[in-house]
């Protein structure tokens, strides 16, 4: 492999790697605002200048490829006069409202402030302003905070596939913007905010609800479809704020549908039944399950598991059913129309697809049969995570639900076990090309919801003289 | 006796009326096309060689040595190559390409046929800028009368060269001159600059090899096919730079014009005081800038410098497209620098940081100076800026901006002094 | 939605096409002949513009706004544009933007109630040889000074 030198240490590098990234290889920081590994690389900022042995410009790190023997400085006199220079140029225009800026802890323009800025300004001049135009449901725009640095538009353009976000004028009178207030027409909206450096755009989902430095994070998989993108849950106090993107490569990249990223509400969803029913009223773990367990006992009895659950969960479900119901189905739903992996395809051109589930290609493993058409039964038992869509059992007078229901769903059911989302479990799910990745357990349980385990457990060795310990 | 000069040999002033516009004129009179037949008889690379000796530097701004561009050019692309020319002249000071596209339209049309042919291009496109409309109109007009004559089009001549040429309009934006922001606004885009590399020859407009080249320079082939690159070469008074050269004379002076003299073979004092007839009203002279509003402003004892690429560059500033423009001793630096300054920030893109801030910036601070609120720190803090956006900028336009305000305030510091100890108002 | 741009528009457009290898290209193009035959380019128009070549309407005014010609607000029927950079400024242009202001009763960048005068300044328009220069619509007006502008402004209809 090649080398070349940054700071004085022998690097290897492939073919067309440039200076930012080789210099990320060997843990050093090449600070950058324009700069971002999915988009077409436009040397805007100027933050990322280097310097070059034998080129009598500073060079910027994100548009020149490291070369054979190459020398570069990234810490020099020069370059850091530079950094220097840039941070003050940037900051002449923007407000420093970081007391008020939902990005501040995670803003890109503070830190590298903090870091290549100087601590004073030498600027006296009036602040440009702009007025802000609406920019629909998901984003909301603060022009008075860009940096020019158009992540967003190139995002747009080369990502979405939608030239909606542009820069209208020009110099210093630059906007960045939809045209005439429209609402962004992409549902990939979500990730203006996260490629944004600054709080110039932000979610309107999540903002002013925390600190970004109180949030916890835990590493999962979106649960939205069966492409399985990674992400994070950002919580705190047991209470999800929003969740993001987590960068793999083969899969979802940087990004995230809305769909999936706003999918998290259920969980924390108020009328979502997080403790026992029996009929319509609330009620006790033990009266519950003792309902459930009477109104199928002795009858034809139908299990109908989503392919929202877990791998975990589908494999104690095929072991319960025959003990519970011996010679009972135990059928998979989830999207209508794609009951198999067969039908399942592409829904778009960047990451959605069709199976609205996160496992169904799991449960294909597993052996377990989708549902076609529904058996003729005297009693159901459905089960599911929270995202698969319930099929229709109107009209059955003994259906139990075991998992996460709202109210309105869950308003004909005899009996309602509250289970656990895909926020509140640990587990794997199998996505559509066959890959398993885990579901990482982010919050407790809200309210009384068990893990399906323990539910089953229940059910199985619940007695008269157990009842008063549940 | 002031006026064009007539003790060397000229391209164009001669033909520089309304009579010589027709293609009937160019080819009785100018010899009209007959270089382009000479070409086609040469190898591509013979074309270019002779370009080569004749030591003709881009007449654009930045004196490229046009047959090393043209040598860059892949003589084999998957991609439809490019001829364009770049008829924005924008850099203000800047008239000389809009009396060729007036007066000579086909020594353009003519350079651009030799042109395309050394390089294999099909396709060329002038890029001329959107207030130019009269000028656009007529090389329209004779690129029709030179489509109807086989001098355009399929199988140029019998040569079996095809070469289409099209008017494009811009529309207002001095950074088109650039060429790559140029390019973008061929491709229908905002002019903004490209990164580079690549550079044009290897990815131009809509992907394919291109070269940009100014409206003169492509003028003068011809002339540099029909006489040999070796006579054009000799035109010129310095070893580097071959040909005539246009130069933009305007301001305080008595005949401004479009002049044309040897490159290297004036002096500005001989440019000023000799074909301009002197100072207009025979006010002292107070300044002059040499290269177009970009280049950093010259005082009245420095204009002995001769007048071609390197000398200027030697004093600290820049021929550039030879557009001078003469100030006189009433005329007030801050005032004026205010002006300059105000128009890079206007044409300033926005797309890198040091240009789109720091424009705007300077221009704020020398209009506090100039109401009475400047501070003698002040000037520290605009050479400062000069300093971080020299040399940082994506495209030359910060370059641009930076030289002539740190050339100001380095030379006619007392002036803003003035200002801002308040004995000046504006 | 009823088109707003004329028959002529799209024959001129349909022209121009084999000129270039994208549609895109005709961007400029189309935009100038849209202003030409409406003298301002509205939503509407960059609509209509952006589904004839195929792009989103933002990327139109994108477009559209980089560039100082094109009028993205109505202008009166006679766009005074004079020019104020080195040369012309030199040449005592801003005597001249004064004296047009107070004859035409606006200020740069207004428009005249009457619809009639619309006033900028320019920068550089390539004419420094001819200073001051000012653009009148589409044509040049060079050697400009006071006098000179009366007698335009004469021409149009301005009295005194």
């Amino acid at each position: 492999m090649p080398k070349c030198t940054i700071d004085g240490r022998e690097v290897e590098f492939k073919a067309g790697e440039n200076l930012i990234e080789v210099a990320r290889k060997v843990g050093i920081e090449v600070p950058y605002f324009c700069y971002h590994p999915a988009l077409t690389v436009v040397a805007q900022c100027r933050m990322c200048a280097v310097e070059v042995e034998k080129m009598p410009k500073l060079q910027t790190a994100c548009s020149t490829p490291a070369a054979e023997g190459m020398v570069v400085r990234t810490n020099s006199e020069r370059a850091k006069q530079n950094q220097k220079s840039i941070m003050e140029f940037l900051l002449i225009n923007h407000p420093l409202d970081c007391p008020i800026c939902d990005k501040a802890g995670e803003c890109d323009l503070q830190d590298n402030s903090y870091k290549y800025g100087d601590a004073y300004m030498r600027t006296s001049e009036e602040r440009r302003t702009y007025l802000d135009l609406d920019m629909g449901p998901v984003i909301k725009k603060n022009m008075n905070r860009c940096i020019h640095c158009t992540r967003c538009i190139r995002f747009g353009t080369e990502v979405a596939g939608i030239h909606e976000m542009v820069a209208v004028q020009r110099g210093n009178n630059t906007e960045i913007t939809t045209i005439d207030g429209r609402p962004l027409e992409t549902d990939y909206a979500g990730n203006y905010a996260d490629i944004c450096p600054t709080g110039s755009l932000t979610l309107k989902d999540f903002r002013f609800h925390k600190r970004a430095w109180m949030l916890k994070k835990t590493a999962t998989v979106c649960e939205g479809c069966s492409k399985g993108c990674n992400m994070e849950i950002h919580q705190d106090n047991n209470v999800i704020h929003r969740t993001v993107p987590r960068a793999n490569p083969e899969i979802n990249k940087y990004w995230l549908c809305d769909e999936g990223r706003f999918n998290y509400h259920y969980v924390v969803d108020p009328k979502r039944v997080t403790a026992p029913k029996v009929g319509a009223e609330r009620s006790t773990w033990h009266a519950a399950v003792a309902e459930a367990k009477a109104r199928l006992h002795g009858k034809k009895v139908v299990v109908l598991a989503g392919t929202d659950l877990t791998l975990e969960e589908a494999k104690l479900l095929q072991d319960f059913v025959p003990k519970a119901f011996p010679g009972s189905a135990l059928l998979h739903f989830g999207t209508p129309g794609i009951e198999t992996t067969a039908k399942d395809a592409p829904a778009d051109k960047i990451l959605k697809r069709k199976s609205k589930t996160s496992n169904l290609n799991g449960f294909e493993k597993l052996g377990i049969k989708p549902l076609e058409s529904m058996p003729a039964a005297d009693a159901i038992l459905v089960v599911r995570g929270g995202r698969a869509q319930l099929p229709k059992v109107e009209g059955l007078s003994n259906v139990i639900g075991l998992g996460v229901f709202t109210e309105s769903e869950s308003a004909s059911f005899a009996a309602v076990l509250p289970g656990t989302s895909f926020a509140e479990k640990d587990g794997t799910i199998v996505n559509y090309e066959g890959r398993e990745q885990r579901l990482r357990r982010a919050i407790t349980p809200v309210g009384q919801s068990k893990a399906l385990g323990e539910v089953l457990m229940l059910w199985l060795h619940s007695g008269a003289a157990k009842e008063a310990a549940v | 006796m002031a006026g064009q000069p007539t003790s060397f040999e000229t391209m164009y002033v001669q033909h520089f009326n309304e009579e010589a516009r027709p293609l009937a004129y160019y080819l009785a009179k100018m010899n009209g096309y007959e270089a382009a037949k000479k070409a086609f008889g040469m190898t591509k690379d013979a074309i270019i060689d002779e370009v080569k000796k004749a030591s003709l530097r881009g007449r654009g701004g930045a004196g490229f040595p046009c047959g090393m561009k043209w040598g860059f050019i892949p003589k084999e692309s998957p991609k439809p190559k490019y001829l364009v020319c770049n008829a924005d002249e924008s850099e203000p000071g800047t008239f000389k390409d809009r009396d060729i596209m007036r007066y000579t339209p086909h020594m353009l049309i003519e350079g651009m046929l030799i042109g395309s042919f050394a390089i294999g291009a099909k396709a060329g496109y002038i890029y001329i800028r959107g207030e130019y409309v009269r000028e656009a109109k007529l090389l329209n007009e004779a690129i029709d009368e030179a489509y109807a004559k086989g001098y355009l089009g399929k199988n140029v001549l019998g040569s079996g060269h095809d070469f289409d040429l099209t008017v494009h309009r811009g529309a207002g934006a001095y950074i088109c001159g650039e060429e790559t922001g140029l390019l973008n606004s061929l491709e229908g885009k905002r002019g903004e600059p490209r990164v580079k590399p690549p550079f044009p020859a290897q990815a131009g407009a809509f992907g394919g090899p291109t070269i940009v080249n100014n409206v003169e320079t492509l003028a003068d082939i011809p002339s540099i096919i029909t006489k040999g690159g070796e006579w054009f070469a000799k035109m010129g008074k310095l070893e580097k730079s071959g040909g005539t050269r246009l130069f933009s004379i305007s301001g305080h002076v008595k005949k401004p014009g479009v002049y044309e003299l040897p490159s290297g073979g004036y002096t500005l004092r001989q440019a000023i005081f000799d074909v301009c007839g002197g100072m207009l009203d025979d006010k002292k002279l107070k300044a002059v800038i040499p290269g177009g509003s970009s280049a950093p402003v010259l005082t009245a004892d420095e204009i002995d410098v001769v007048l071609d690429v390197e000398p200027v560059m030697k004093i600290g500033s820049m021929l550039g497209s030879a557009a001078i423009m003469v100030i006189d001793e009433d005329t007030c630096m801050v005032k004026l620098i205010q002006r300059i300054t105000k128009f890079y920030a206007h044409e300033s893109c926005g797309q890198c940081t040091p240009c789109r801030e720091g424009c705007k910036w300077m221009e704020d601070i020398i209009e506090r100076i100039l109401h009475g609120h400047g501070k003698m720190e002040d000037l520290d803090l605009l050479m400062s800026i000069t300093d971080n956006i020299n040399g940082k900028t994506l495209c030359a336009l910060g370059d641009a901006a930076a030289g002539p305000v740190a050339s100001f305030v380095k030379k006619f510091r007392s002036e803003f002094e003035a200002y801002i100890r308040g004995e000046k108002h504006a | 939605m009823a088109k707003v741009l004329s028959e002529k528009f799209y024959a001129e457009m349909k022209k121009l096409e084999p000129r270039y290898p994208t549609k895109v290209a005709l961007l400029l193009p189309a935009l100038h002949a849209a202003q030409d035959e409406l003298g301002w380019l509205s939503s509407e128009t960059m609509e209509e513009i952006g589904s004839y070549i195929g792009i989103h309407p933002a990327q139109v005014k994108e477009v559209a706004s980089f560039y100082t010609m094109y009028n993205l607000k109505p202008v009166g029927k006679y766009h005074l544009k004079i020019c104020t950079n080195v040369a012309c400024c030199l040449r005592g242009a801003y005597d001249v933007v004064e004296h047009t202001e107070k004859k035409l009763g606006i200020k740069v960048g207004q428009t005249t109630p009457d619809k009639q005068f619309t006033l900028h300044e320019e920068e550089c328009l390539g004419a420094c040889g001819t200073a001051p220069a000012m653009m009148l619509n589409n044509d040049y007006v060079e050697n400009l000074d006071i006098r000179k502008m009366d007698e335009v402004l004469a021409k149009l209809g301005v009295k005194g």
